[in-house]
């Protein structure tokens, strides 16, 4: 049960980076891709992260598992508010709908 | 079972994040090359704990850490030094 | 005043237990290690900023994960119907936080929230870029604004 559980979250954590690429692939300018990857990378790295727990070997491992995620996540959070603001100085447009 | 599926899944994203390097390395800006200090902590460090999972150890774990920190220190980073100078270039 | 130290001593020894996956043999090392944390800790966070209320983090959390998961899905409908789905625009939008902490925790935050990216922080306001216009940003905003003012109790 609890192996079925934590492969239907992998399948899904892999899903959600496989949303994020596509994200990056097809919008438009680096704001649109910014968002992509910051919430659907984060996200699928979640989904790996509680499915492997699940699986852990022994509590303390589990949650060491788990202290991967906030990490990430301030990472990304923090890196994703520069870059947006460095684009922003540096006077990239974001796109606009009927723009090609 | 589980190894091999862990393995099969770390696959997937390595596939993925090449992928996704090449299309960030494209740019056209250089903002969107710095996509790849995002993609290198979040699917860098997801491939490192499946590896981990699927017979690697939890020193891997570690790797996964200190990467997600590194990504973190080289993003900030770049955002606050590197761009400055190529803002003074065309000033 | 010790109170927060004392607090935060303890989370960097829990962390390093975590760390050391559960071994006490190399506890002298955790001594070190803890001391090291409160030392940078201090020197970064001096004077000691106003704490979290700890009653106010599980919400907190609860809150954050719920919208960071409908973000994700969110932006994962749109990637996959591809660019025709966006509607992106920049919107300002005035800060009731206090400055310091909670705004600095709010326009981060905002990045793993559904559909809000945040672009740049001034004395008074907030500049978001956002992939569709026509959602209720505005009230996403706020909602997260509440949850921050929650978390860090009211203002004396």
């Amino acid at each position: 049960m609890l192996d079925w559980l934590a492969m239907v979250l992998l399948l899904a954590g892999a899903f959600f980076f496989l949303a994020g690429t596509v994200g990056l692939l097809r919008f438009p300018d680096v704001y649109s891709r910014l968002h992509a990857l910051a919430k659907a990378d984060n996200l699928g790295l979640g989904c790996v992260l509680m499915g492997l727990s699940l699986q852990a070997e022994s509590l303390v491992t589990a949650l060491k598992l788990l202290l991967v995620w906030p990490l990430v996540l301030a990472a990304s959070a923090g890196v994703g508010f520069a870059i947006a603001r460095r684009a922003r100085a540096l006077g990239i447009q974001p796109w606009r709908k009927g723009e090609p | 079972m589980m190894n091999t599926f862990a393995l099969s899944i770390a696959l997937f994203l390595l596939g993925n994040l090449v992928v996704a390097l090449v299309a960030a390395a494209r740019g056209p800006t250089p903002a969107d090359r710095m996509l790849m200090a995002l993609l290198f902590g979040t699917t860098g460090a997801a491939v490192l704990v499946l590896l981990a999972a699927a017979g690697g150890g939890t020193p891997l774990i570690d790797v996964a850490l200190v990467l997600a920190l590194l990504a973190a220190i080289g993003g900030i980073a770049f955002a606050k030094r590197a761009w400055r100078t190529e803002e003074d270039d065309r000033a | 005043m010790i109170r927060i130290f004392a607090l935060r001593a303890l989370l960097f020894a829990g962390l390093w237990w975590i760390l050391a996956e559960g071994r006490t043999d190399g506890w002298p090392l955790c001594v070190v290690a803890t001391a090291a944390a409160m030392w940078a800790s201090t020197r970064l966070w001096f004077p000691a900023p106003k704490p979290i209320r700890l009653a106010g983090l599980p919400g907190f959390l609860c809150y954050f994960l719920w919208n960071s998961i409908r973000g994700g899905v969110q932006v994962a409908h749109m990637a996959l119907r591809g660019r025709t789905s966006l509607q992106p625009a920049l919107i300002e939008l005035a800060v009731t936080l206090p400055p310091g902490g909670a705004r600095v925790l709010m326009v981060n935050a905002l990045s793993l929230m559904p559909g809000t990216l945040g672009v740049d922080l001034h004395e008074t306001g907030l500049r978001l870029h956002v992939l569709d216009d026509r959602l209720p940003i505005e009230a996403e905003v706020r909602a997260l604004e509440a949850a921050i003012t929650t978390l860090f109790g009211k203002q004396p």
